[in-house]
């Protein structure tokens, strides 16, 4: 991963007015999975882009920047879990990578709160539209302002990062689907139609097990000049199934294999032809090409791209084969795991892995930090969360901020914030931001920097109340629960999230027979009530009433008073016989 | 010079008479294609719908013309066998969900207040244009919906309801603010035909699935995909779209569209609407099929009539241009000479941003703890006094 950003760095630094590079970086992952992760970036100069003069940057996106006045933005669609404990860190260290369903943050330039807001509500809606997703929920409940988990990554000018707001906002329902693929696609200079970005197909990229897409714009600046440029990258990583991606497209549906198609392990001494062991193929590696995994081979070069990246890398180890098809180069790396290769401007780039007995393996990088997060108590009142830290390096610890946003409707208890370490009450919390929310207004926002020594584990728990919601607020599924936006784990340029919480709130029962019984009920209430009363309350008169006036209650007020003194009287007289 | 105006005549006559030709004609399509169910097992709403993208889609209206409202997910929904694919046959020979798609208004945003609102146009400012339609009144529309419904009711999302009022208003609304030329509605829903009997605004034609007390049923369903897949109106409409109206110069005319119905085949009574149209059934019969799902065909263009006449006005164009920015230029200068004495503000006002607090342990809570044990102490003295008083008395 490493090699990959000091390469982008490489080509970003010797960078022109306005460049263009892609690359596809493949990476087998443990069992049978294949990580591809897809990169463009293009750069145009601030100058330009300030005068609407937009070469590779996409005008779409761009006209929307100038119009919410946003500096930075940060936008990305997500689905499905990173599996960290047998896939290892993530890619990009988890920078391009946002919670489950949509994560939307940016700088905006604005001079005052109330103007952030009008800009940002100005971002999220005009997104909505061009990405097709319901970023326009993102209303003042779901916005924070985070304190410490986000620093601007691109250079801005001092005098303008004092008016800089970041606003932060997720939709973890929002599903991901080829509507938000079509838009990503039409930003890049070569449209999904060569290069690499023609192997992205929305059958393939919705049916992988993780995927997440992002959007990252940001001005950067070379030091001492004032020559800033707006660097615009996209990307796209997917861990994808080798042998589900091999089913044919039309019958996807896995069916029993044929007798004969079975791999049996034949040294066993109970196969017979009615008795079959599966091979143990684990020290096999499967086969697989290109066209296998994305449905077609790659469709040329994107003839905008530089020359100076190599399209398509895969990191495996030297000694398994890959076969290129023609006029592609093979360049090795020295680390012994990892292959570029140069295309042919023209024509089809195919790559092919044939099966292979192959004991080494590409060595996977250890996350810094293992996350999981979940809830805790039971009934319909309350509840708890907890999130459980652990920091698998035996010899460094860990300092991170642990940020979560709460719905309104998820009331946070503060003094119920416990952190303990390998079950012991410690004070490792190091400093806290919190801000409480308000009933439809706004959510809870929490912050906390917490270290963790070398091979420990946190576990950091908090109750929570919740809150009934009126009959319009719920939505039309409400019986399946609301989902709550993954905790953000930032240690320093590296972050993490967790899984979306799906938090079951009371809910009124919305069917037809819970309504009739209801309805039925009322009616049997109210007429019962007025048989009751008239079989049992006796009917008078208003003048024959009791009256109940001023005088009436003078009357009582004597009279408990001419007792009190009657029993003030009495014991007097019992102490006197004494 | 006589003989030359009389000559001229019919020219000027001809001019007089095109713009009334022209008015019987509109110059965009649109197209709003709406489900309102969601659930798997509606699965065959969406599939209704998107039926009809691609096919308005095919027939030549732009990505940027159809308002799509797609209530639930079903191409990436985890139930899908078929990962990406909306199908709406089982023989899945065409995936309507395709490389190529924008939904306009999707999930919880398919709502009864966001249906009028984009009808009617009655929306905020930061509203993004594609999800808006922007329609005049040389517009066609093809409105189509899909759900479950019933007498003079269609549901949205089963938490809601738009009734045939609310349906036939905002259609007028539509009319008075000049957003439509001609309408074409279409529902298939049960009990569909009573959802436009309450409609009164005019130059609309109506047709939906079934009369009042009738269902409209599914066609058939996929084992694969585990739920039916289209409804048997759409089923039969999509039949004719597909085998008639191949390309985009077709003359098949909506007679031929509502005359192939088959009651047999679709189950119950198709109906259509057309005393609101102007010339009634014959006039309505007349129209094209290509008037409401394809895109406007034919272009105008204005015969140049000598180039010099159009030289001179290009010319006027850049001196008026020239005069406006020398004045706004004037304008402006004025302005600076004006505003120079003000001092600078910025870098001077103090910015105050809203953060979160920062949450500190208390120094002073011994303090406040005291004070607390006080002020407990004090009150249980003064009850234990009272209580004293009392057995005392």
């Amino acid at each position: 991963m490493h090699i990959i950003l000091s390469l982008l760095l490489l080509s970003s630094a010797c960078a022109r007015a306005s460049d263009y590079h892609e690359q596809l970086n493949l990476r087998p992952l443990h069992p049978s999975l294949l990580l591809a992760s897809f990169n463009f970036q293009s750069n145009t100069s601030l100058a330009s882009f300030e005068q609407q003069n937009f070469r590779y940057f996409p005008r779409s996106l761009g006209q929307i920047l100038q119009h919410a006045n946003t500096r930075e933005l940060h936008l990305r669609f997500s689905l499905g879990r990173w599996d960290a404990e047998s896939w290892g860190a993530r890619p990009w260290g988890g920078a391009r990578e946002g919670g489950t369903g949509v994560e939307l943050w940016a700088w905006v330039e604005a001079g005052s709160d109330e103007e952030a807001e009008g800009r940002w509500l100005t971002l999220t809606n005009a997104l909505s539209g061009l990405f097709c997703a319901s970023l326009n929920f993102i209303d003042s409940t779901r916005t924070t302002r985070p304190v410490m988990s986000f620093e601007p990554a691109g250079d801005h000018k001092n005098a303008t990062l004092t008016d800089l707001h970041l606003l932060h906002g997720t939709l973890p329902r929002e599903v991901v689907c080829t509507e938000n693929l079509t838009p990503f696609l039409k930003l890049l200079p070569c449209k999904g139609k060569a290069g690499i970005s023609s192997l992205l197909d929305g059958h393939k990229l919705f049916d992988a097990s993780w995927q997440s897409m992002s959007i990252d714009v940001k001005p950067s600046c070379e030091e001492g000049s004032e020559d800033c440029q707006l660097q615009i990258t996209q990307t796209i990583d997917m861990v994808l199934d080798i042998q589900r991606s091999k089913r044919p497209r039309d019958n996807p549906i896995p069916r029993p294999v044929a007798d004969h198609d079975l791999k049996c392990d034949t040294s066993k001494p109970y196969h017979s032809h009615d008795t079959c062991f599966p091979l143990d193929a684990s020290g096999q590696e499967e086969d697989w090409s290109l066209a296998h995994i994305f449905g077609h081979s790659l469709k040329g070069t994107c003839p905008l791209a530089d020359d100076g990246v190599d399209p398509v890398c895969i990191n495996v180890p030297h000694a398994r084969h890959v076969y290129a098809s023609e006029g592609a180069h093979e360049h090795k790396d020295e680390s012994g795991y990892r292959r570029c290769f140069s295309l042919a401007p023209d024509g089809e780039f195919e790559m092919v892995l044939p099966q292979q007995e192959i004991s080494e393996k590409a060595p996977l990088e250890q996350p810094l930090l293992y996350a999981e997060r979940s809830f805790i108590g039971y009934g319909q009142e309350s509840g708890g969360v907890q999130a459980i830290l652990t920091n698998p390096s035996g010899t460094e610890s860990v300092e991170f901020v642990y940020m979560e946003t709460l719905p309104w409707f998820m009331k946070l208890y503060l003094h119920t914030l416990k952190a303990k370490i390998n079950g012991l009450d410690e004070d490792i919390i190091k400093e806290m931001y919190y801000r409480p929310a308000l009933d439809r207004k706004r959510g809870t926002q929490l912050e906390v920097r917490i270290i963790i020594p070398a091979n420990s584990t946190v576990v950091l728990t908090y109750d929570f109340e919740k809150a009934i919601l009126r009959y319009t607020e719920y939505p039309p599924d409400a019986n399946r629960g609301f989902d709550v936006a993954p905790a953000i784990i930032t240690i320093g340029d590296v972050s993490i999230r967790t899984t979306s919480l799906l938090l079951p709130l009371p809910t009124p029962d919305f069917s037809m027979p819970y309504n009739v019984i209801i309805l039925t009920s009322t009616v049997m209430a109210l007429s019962f009530g007025f048989i009751f009363n008239l079989l049992v309350r006796r009917f008078v008169g208003i003048d024959e009433a009791e009256k109940w006036d001023v005088r009436a209650v003078r009357l009582k007020v004597l009279a408990a008073a001419k007792t009190f003194a009657s029993r003030f009287g009495k014991r007097e007289k019992v102490e006197k016989k004494e | 010079m006589k003989l030359l105006n009389l000559l001229r005549l019919p020219a000027v006559l001809a001019s007089l008479l095109a713009p009334v030709a022209v008015t019987a004609e509109h110059t965009s399509n649109w197209a709003v294609l709406v489900s309102t169910s969601r659930f798997w097992f509606n699965y065959r709403h969406l599939a209704n719908v998107l039926s009809l993208y691609r096919t308005v889609k095919r027939l030549g209206i732009p990505d940027s013309q159809i308002i799509l409202m797609l209530p639930d997910d079903m191409a990436c929904n985890p139930r899908n066998a078929f990962p990406g694919t909306v199908y709406s046959n089982a023989d899945r020979a065409v995936d309507l969900y395709g490389d190529n798609i924008e939904v306009d208004y999707r999930g919880y945003e398919v709502t009864v207040e966001n249906f009028i609102r984009l009808l009617t146009d009655r929306v905020g400012e930061e509203m993004p244009m594609s999800k808006r339609l922007l329609t005049d009144d040389r517009s066609n529309i093809l409105v189509y919906m899909t759900g479950h419904g019933g007498n003079e009711f269609l549901k949205f999302q089963d938490a809601e309801e738009i009734s045939a009022f609310d349906l036939a208003d905002a259609f007028e609304q539509m009319w008075e603010k000049k957003r439509y030329h001609e309408l074409l509605f279409m529902i298939d829903t049960c009990q569909a035909n009573t959802m436009y009997s309450k409609f009164y605004s005019p130059n609309i034609i109506a047709t939906g699935s079934s009369e009042i007390d009738q269902s409209s049923y599914s066609h058939h369903a996929d084992n694969d995909v585990g739920v039916a897949v289209i409804d048997r109106y759409t089923y039969y409409n999509l039949d004719f779209l597909e085998t008639h109206v191949r390309e985009p110069s077709s003359k098949q005319t909506l007679a031929d569209l509502f005359d192939s119905y088959d009651e047999s085949k679709i189950h119950s009574q198709p109906g259509v609407r057309w005393d609101l149209f102007p010339g009634g059934e014959r006039g309505g019969r007349e129209r094209l099929v290509m008037d409401f799902f394809g895109n406007v065909q034919n272009v105008e263009v204005d015969s140049v009539g000598n180039a010099t006449e159009f030289k001179e006005d290009l010319l006027a164009l850049g001196k008026k241009i020239a005069e406006i920015r020398e004045r706004a230029e004037a304008q402006e200068a004025a302005k600076k000479n004006l505003s120079t004495p003000e001092p600078p503000l910025a870098g001077n006002h103090k910015m105050r941003k809203i953060r979160a607090a920062k949450v500190q342990a208390d120094e002073r809570s011994w303090g406040k703890t005291a004070v607390g044990v006080w002020a407990l102490a004090g009150c249980s003295l003064v009850w234990w006094f009272g209580s004293h008083l009392e057995s005392a008395a």
